[in-house]
């Protein structure tokens, strides 16, 4: 992108994004509330468990939610426009121009029918006036910077004559050979074995310092948002429960299931009996409980949690959904109080029984 | 930190450089068969299909020479000639290819045949041009759009199932004047498009999930790049399917119209036309019957029998198997 009038302050902010399906069953919030914000340059890992609303949350950046689902409240000011006003046809400018994204499955993104230079020149010709050749050079050239070897052969192959880890490169080529000033990538590399995961992360890692791209990462695997991230957003049940710096989540979480989550991570270096894990499921987006929605499945569940935890800021810069203080001590509720609402308040210090 | 990475980058474009020589010393170069040529091949391995494509190519040739070689032989009648036998000269030394004889009017049987060939063939590819077009049209905004306007252009679909088609065809005939090709060619497009409008809608709204279209919208591909590059192709073997029964079709229903005496008039031929005109000589000259029956019914089977091989040949998941 030209920097011609460059906007101050970060590159993507999501201010209070609410996306809801309308089905049968209900309304299912799967994001409610979001707010996070992207600088240039920057890594943002989302994390969470399945279902928890992270690919919801990146489909409705793309705003490429389909019926029964819809954006019903909030802004995604991408440099200070926002992307919810925009007409169908200025949006599609902004796709794979501006924000480009890659997903989860490379066995199935691309299409089996075309070359994959075919389709990376389509992307490019999509979005800059070249012609087919010059499109077609600046695909094997793309090829050629996410490391794939003999570009220009591989260029005129199909799909399935390429290994996953190719794909997968093949698609961040794709994603890349725009200059987009946000990738976003959805499990980029879920799909695929160690050693071609770590390759994967290296060429974004690459690209991301030499392009100045921002990159939003999704991902459930918190060894690869250590690597990459530089800031965290945990999600559950599509609210957003914890953020803070990569450094804070890992190293001082304060959201009882960000502690849960790093603590179910194996660990080489520890030799424990069994690995802790979250007990119980995510539940049920058509079921939320009342109040904290992981309140039945939290280890620390006080009476308070009946009621929806506050959003506090524990530490400057570090957010988290909970009751407990920012030294992770139960609240003091109603300390003060007299009679049957002192009986109530100390009743909400105890843990109560599973 | 930013020391780090300029080491760690070099590194990497090292390494590369390294690879990227390796592999073009020593990388695994057979040859890579296109897509059209693994159809080809495919194709020819089916013989039926082979078959079918054989005879619809020798009646088509047979339909484009023959009436231009004979000129207007089709329709020249001849007092004294009424059902003659056989001949390829006649008495004065004219060659006039009349192989199958002559019929009551003294008209050359082959020539006629020839041209009623091409008349019906002219109308099936004719006809199935109009439902395809039609039926990928309004398939493929019904699959690709859904919601009310997916409802709507189906209950069309609905309602024009719903009408008996023939009658419909009459109809038209008869609103628009019989007698004419392109009436009828017309009025067969305008009934016969909804198999596929429904075919293809029921493709694209599964392909409407598939990732790579996910992927194609995610870049900012606009709807109708999508839909001709990323969803029609996929989607084409049961259209192509569709169109070749649907060649097959036209010319039955053709032929039945002809046959029913609305039509193409006498004036024309066509093998509906020609059935309707033998039928009166079934006892006396069976041949009139059985020549234009049998021209109907090679071209019904081996349209059907090329259908199935395409739909086989561009199964892109389909592979040669070896032999």
């Amino acid at each position: 992108m030209t920097a011609t009038a460059r906007h101050v302050g970060p590159l993507l902010e999501v201010k209070g994004l609410r996306t809801q399906f309308f089905t049968q069953d209900g309304v299912v919030k799967a994001v409610d509330d979001v707010t996070f914000e992207i600088g240039h340059g920057q890594t943002l890992g989302v994390v969470g468990e399945s279902g928890c609303g992270k690919s919801i949350t990146s489909l409705s950046v793309m705003r490429l939610i389909d019926r029964p689902g819809k954006i019903v409240a909030g802004e995604i000011l991408l440099n200070g426009d926002n992307l919810l006003a925009m007409k169908e046809d200025a949006m599609r400018d902004v796709r794979g121009d501006q924000v480009s994204m890659i997903f989860q499955e490379p066995m199935t993104s691309l299409n089996p029918v075309y070359t994959c230079g075919d389709q990376i020149a389509e992307a490019v010709q999509q979005h800059t006036a070249v012609s087919r050749r010059e499109a077609w050079d600046r695909a094997v050239e793309m090829l050629r910077i996410v490391g794939i070897p003999d570009a220009k052969r591989r260029a005129t192959e199909h799909p399935h004559q390429l290994s996953g880890g190719m794909r997968q490169r093949v698609m961040i080529a794709m994603a890349l050979s725009t200059d987009p000033d946000l990738l976003i990538a959805d499990e980029p590399t879920t799909a695929l074995d160690v050693t071609i995961q770590a390759q994967i992360l290296e060429v974004m890692r690459d690209l991301r310092e030499k392009n100045r791209m921002a990159i939003m990462l999704i991902t459930h695997d918190l060894g690869v948002v250590a690597e990459m991230a530089d800031e965290v957003v945990v999600m559950y049940a599509g609210k957003v429960v914890e953020r803070a710096d990569v450094r804070t989540v890992f190293g001082s979480p304060h959201h009882p299931y960000t502690k849960g989550l790093l603590l179910s991570i194996p660990r080489l270096d520890e030799r424990v009996e069994r690995l802790e894990v979250i007990k119980g499921t995510v539940p049920s987006p058509l079921n939320l409980p009342s109040g904290c929605l992981f309140k039945r499945r939290c280890p620390y569940r006080m009476r308070v949690c009946d009621t929806a935890p506050p959003y506090q800021e524990v530490q400057p810069g570090h957010f988290s959904r909970c009751w407990l203080t920012p030294a992770g001590e139960p609240p003091d509720v109603g300390a003060d109080a007299e009679g049957p609402e002192a009986e109530q308040a100390a009743d909400a210090l105890t843990v109560a029984p599973r | 930190m930013a020391n780090r990475s300029e080491v760690v980058s070099a590194d990497i474009e090292r390494r590369r450089r390294e690879e990227a020589e390796a592999d073009s010393a020593e990388i695994d170069r057979t040859p890579v068969r296109t897509y059209w040529q693994l159809v080809r091949g495919r194709f020819l391995q089916n013989r039926l299909a082979v078959f079918g494509l054989g005879v619809i190519g020798v009646l088509a040739l047979y339909a484009i020479i023959i009436p231009s070689v004979t000129d207007e032989a089709w329709r020249t009648t001849q007092l004294f000639r009424d059902d003659a036998p056989p001949e390829l000269f006649t008495e004065d030394g004219k060659f006039v290819f009349a192989v199958l004889g002559y019929n009551e009017n003294g008209v050359n049987l082959f020539a006629r045949l020839a041209k009623a060939t091409q008349t019906s063939l002219l109308i099936g590819l004719a006809a199935v041009a109009i439902i395809m077009g039609i039926g990928i049209f309004i398939g493929s905004i019904a699959g690709y759009v859904g919601g009310w306007i997916d409802n709507i252009l189906m209950r069309v679909v609905d309602i024009v199932l719903s009408l008996p088609g023939l009658f419909v065809i009459l109809m038209i005939t008869a609103f628009f004047g019989a007698g004419n090709v392109w009436v009828i060619i017309f009025a067969i497009g305008l009934t016969g498009w909804t198999t596929a409008a429904r075919l293809l809608r029921a493709e694209f709204l599964s392909l409407r999930e598939v990732d790579y279209v996910q992927a194609a919208r995610a870049l900012g591909a606009p709807p109708q790049r999508i839909i001709l590059r990323h969803m029609l192709p996929p989607a084409m073997a049961p259209i192509v399917v569709a169109a070749t029964l649907g060649i097959a079709d036209s010319v039955v229903v053709e032929a039945s119209l002809s046959f029913l005496g609305f039509g193409l008039g006498g004036e024309s031929a066509s093998l509906g036309t020609m059935l309707q005109g033998a039928l009166s000589y079934f006892f006396s000259g069976p041949l009139k019957v059985i020549y234009p029956g049998v021209v109907l019914i090679l071209i019904v089977l081996a349209a059907s029998f090329l259908g199935d091989g395409l739909r086989d040949a561009l199964d892109p998941r389909q592979r040669v198997e070896a032999k």
